[in-house]
């Protein structure tokens, strides 16, 4: 199980072992394409040093052609090759089975299918950087015409495509498998009503997955078919000869599919939230089923708001007005989550760990995300910061920064059950605390320049004139940005040094009593329990008056029954399962 | 770039940079966004202070508390929050959207205004990488007439009455924008988007493209003149005179127009 990683089993953990590899590498890439973008709004056309090596001819400054390629595979990587499969494929596809007390994946084999067709869009995507004339650049979100051969002619575009195709089989993939997993393998008495919020989070996600992946699928097809068939499904002019095609076609596509991408993203990193805040308040989340509930209604409209995106398209204002209802809709149930999570913090027992600190702080910027984003909602108030840097600030506050602490709370919070090893905490608190503070200082930076009219994608933004004062403010934000890549040395030291000689977990360090912690060692064996837990308790059983009286603890196993007032024997870590009896409980790699 | 100097109209200064604030004016009409967003603002400053005041506080007053309640809350503590959701929901979502709606019905979508005032000025808008060509109907005041003044990147308007764009590109999606005007809205092939506005007062203002157009799509600028109607019927009499005479009716390429289309 440790050491070399099985490149074939299709045990859901070796496949999330997988995702987290490839995800923190794309990451890791996808950040350093960020900061080449801040480097240029600070320094624009200055050379980066030490990237005179990519970019010879220009002595490592990024030219027009290298910057929107540049952004455009931020955009791209970050989306559905780093943060997606971070916290589907990793997290995902770790924590879900064993949560619910199921001993794998629904559809093993289609799980480790969806890796491989995700490495294969990997690959895809690295190789487009090494192709004459690079890899994509007609933005993220590809819109014709200017994605068409006719105005973006490299083959770098197309293998983007397809790699962007192979990321939605393998989204489409673990969707159908959490989706199918959640409803069908549940162990005895896993109720929905006692289902740990990540799972709530992670299924409407996936559901999310099943039902518009396809939707992305079918435009990049057609896409696809426009630049390498001649079929002109968006392109104009089209439709003058019979043909129908329609750039806006897309675009309606591209949303309906993108809208509900912003919450497969921040669903699960919810879900998070709302399980850590509770076990760290060491009390039952507020008001579980409002939680859930209100998850389940922004899952449902999720699909109903994409064209705020389109406000400024010349949509009919019936569409329009329709729209911006629907997108202001949205804001009740995030509100009623988001005050039952600081309802759970009072009167609680607070535990700063590194992952409530990751789960506080992913509340912090999913707070002021969400309501910088209510102005765009809202079709007047959108018209003049459509298209500026006070959208990029926005959603990089909500499915940007907060789906990134998501990640690292949860990484934080599982990893002592995935490899066996705790993590530093102290390096941990660090790097999740500086990462927050310093994601406010990028983005709020960032919002600050687009109220102040700057749009977004500009290689120079101080090409205009009103624009010119805002080089301080970017520098200062550049510098920020800067702080906030070097932070992740505290998480890359951590992760080597823990996996190389850090401290052997205790089989439940958070003592909560969630299946995955009282019913498996760490790291879980094939199969996962000895045998199938029957499930007794809610996911946040804590501080529960007569747990505390009869077994001298704040938490209970999930499947752990409440031992008889009579029976003084002190209870063991063996004993917290309801039917797997004696097993051994030392974690790991010992 | 004219004589003008082209920088925020009245004082020249720009705004700090760390100032929180919107391009400067100019129209006739942006002033009720901007109060708007002004509400948001207002809005989201004591959401973020209730809620980052509440986190701490929580945080502060029950880190590491030996109890901890046991329960999920109450009957009484979820109607709390349903209804403070609420309410929050209906104050902020109910302001923007009564606001929004207000500003569309009378100004962004009520081409009525423009439709019905005989001083209104049309110019059609062609979008290509990258620059604007703007078509201005000459004095005769119909498009594809010889008399026609066609520009790049310079927009003449005159202050005071409604100008009416209706906006084409012949390539890729633009966005046209005029940061100071309040105005933003998508070039796409195939089809004749328009907006109108206002101009309030003399200057010179940017236009900026704000879709992703391509390698050069920061350098899609253009310059937009609010001229005072006298100086701008002078221009436009000139530019007019000069288009007639330099006027080539075997160039088809140059006579890009369309009928005006009725909203």
């Amino acid at each position: 199980m440790e050491g070399a990683v099985s490149l074939f089993s299709s045990d859901h953990k070796d496949v999330a072992r997988r995702y987290l590899w490839s995800g923190l590498g794309f990451l890791l890439f996808g950040g350093l394409l960020a900061l080449l973008i801040r480097w240029q709004w600070a320094w624009p056309g200055q050379p980066v040093p030490g990237l005179a090596w990519a970019l010879p001819e220009s002595r490592g400054a990024l030219t027009p052609p290298a910057y929107t390629a540049v952004f455009t595979m931020h955009g791209l990587i970050m989306i559905f090759f780093a943060v997606t499969p971070l916290l589907f494929g990793a997290l995902g596809h770790f924590v879900l089975p064993l949560a619910i007390g199921a001993r794998g994946l629904a559809f093993p084999r289609l799980s480790t299918l969806g890796y491989q067709v995700y490495a294969v869009g990997g690959v895809l995507v690295l190789a487009s950087f090494a192709v004459r004339l690079g890899p994509a650049s007609a933005g993220w979100t590809a819109y014709p015409p200017l994605s068409t051969p006719a105005f973006t002619p490299g083959l770098g575009q197309t293998l983007v495509t397809v790699a962007v195709l192979c990321a939605a089989a393998s989204a489409f993939l673990y969707g159908l498998n959490f989706v199918v997993t959640v409803v069908r393998c549940r162990a005895p008495g896993m109720t929905w009503g006692r289902l740990p919020l990540t799972v709530w989070g992670l299924f409407f996600a996936s559901v999310l997955n099943v039902l518009f992946v396809p939707v992305l699928a079918a435009a990049t097809a057609l896409l696809l078919m426009d630049r390498l068939l001649g079929t002109q499904f968006f392109m104009a002019g089209a439709a003058a000869v019979g043909g129908g095609g329609d750039p806006v076609v897309y675009q309606h596509l591209f949303w309906l599919f993108g809208h509900p991408e912003v919450y497969i993203l921040i669903l699960p990193a919810w879900g998070m939230v709302g399980d850590f805040v509770a076990f760290f308040s060491r009390k039952p989340a507020h008001g579980y089923r409002l939680t859930a509930g209100a998850m389940g209604t922004v899952t449902a409209l999720s699909g109903l708001v994409y064209a705020h995106h389109l406000f400024t398209s010349g949509m009919s204002p019936v569409l329009g007005r329709a729209f911006m209802v629907l997108t202001l809709l949205i804001s009740l149930p995030a509100e009623v989550m988001f005050l039952n999570w600081l309802m759970t913090l009072w009167r609680g027992s607070v535990r700063l760990t590194a992952p409530m600190l990751a789960a506080l702080g992913a509340m912090v910027v999913f707070g002021l995300g969400g309501i910088t984003g209510l102005a765009l909602g809202s079709v007047a108030t959108d018209v003049p910061l459509h298209g500026t840097l006070w959208v990029v600030g926005h959603f990089h506050l909500t499915m940007g920064a907060a789906s990134f602490l998501g990640v690292f709370a949860g990484l934080y919070f599982w990893f002592p059950k995935m490899f066996g090893r705790a993590m530093h905490e102290g390096l941990a608190k660090a790097h999740v605390l500086s990462s927050a503070v310093l994601f406010l200082g990028v983005f709020g930076g960032q919002l600050a320049a687009g109220y102040a009219g700057q749009l977004r994608r500009l290689y120079d933004p101080y090409q205009y004139t009103y624009l010119k004062h805002l080089l301080p403010l970017n520098q200062w934000t550049t510098a920020f940005a800067f702080l906030l890549g070097a932070a992740q040395v505290l998480f890359v030291v951590n992760l080597v040094w823990t996996l190389w000689r850090g401290r052997v977990a205790e089989p439940n360090p958070w003592q909560v009593g969630t299946l995955e912690w009282t019913c498996a060692p760490s790291p879980p064996p094939d199969g996962n329990f000895a045998s199938v837990p029957v499930v007794l308790h809610g996911p946040h059983a804590l501080s529960q008056p007569e747990v505390l009286a009869r077994l001298g603890r704040d938490w209970i196993g999930q499947a752990e029954p409440l031992p008889d007032a009579a029976v003084a024997e002190p209870a063991t870590v063996d004993a917290k399962c309801a039917d797997i009896g004696r097993m051994p409980t030392v974690g790991g790699i010992t | 770039m004219k004589a003008q100097p082209v920088t925020s109209g009245s004082t020249g200064t720009p705004p700090g940079a760390w100032t929180l604030a919107l391009p400067e004016d100019a129209s006739a009409h942006g002033h009720r966004i901007d109060a708007l967003l002004a509400w948001s603002h207002r809005f989201d400053a004591v959401l973020a202070a209730v809620v980052l005041g509440w986190l701490v506080l929580a945080v502060w007053r029950f880190r590491g508390a030996k109890r901890a309640a046991p329960d999920g809350g109450t009957r009484r503590s979820r109607a709390w929050v349903l209804s403070l959701a609420l309410g929050a929901f209906v104050v902020v979502d109910g302001t923007l959207l009564l606001g929004s709606e207000g500003y569309l019905r009378d100004v962004l979508w009520n081409f009525h205004v423009p439709a019905e005032d005989p001083r209104t000025v049309r110019i059609e808008i062609n979008a290509h990488q990258w620059s604007w060509e703007a078509r201005h109907a000459g004095e005769d005041g119909r498009f594809g007439t010889p008399d026609d003044v066609v520009t790049w990147n310079d927009l003449r308007v005159p202050v005071g009455v409604p100008v009416w764009v209706q906006l084409v590109s012949t390539d890729v999606v633009h966005g046209f924008s005029l940061p100071h005007f309040r105005v933003k809205l998508d070039a796409i092939p195939g089809r004749v988007n328009q907006t109108w506005f206002q101009a309030a007062r003399e200057g010179t203002w940017e236009v900026a493209c704000f879709q992703h157009c391509g390698t050069s799509h920061y350098k899609m600028r253009g310059v937009l003149q609010a001229m005072s109607p006298a100086s701008y019927a002078a221009w436009l009499r000139e530019a007019g005179r000069q288009a007639v005479q330099a006027y080539d009716a075997d160039d088809s390429a140059a006579r890009w127009g369309w009928e005006w289309k009725a909203p």
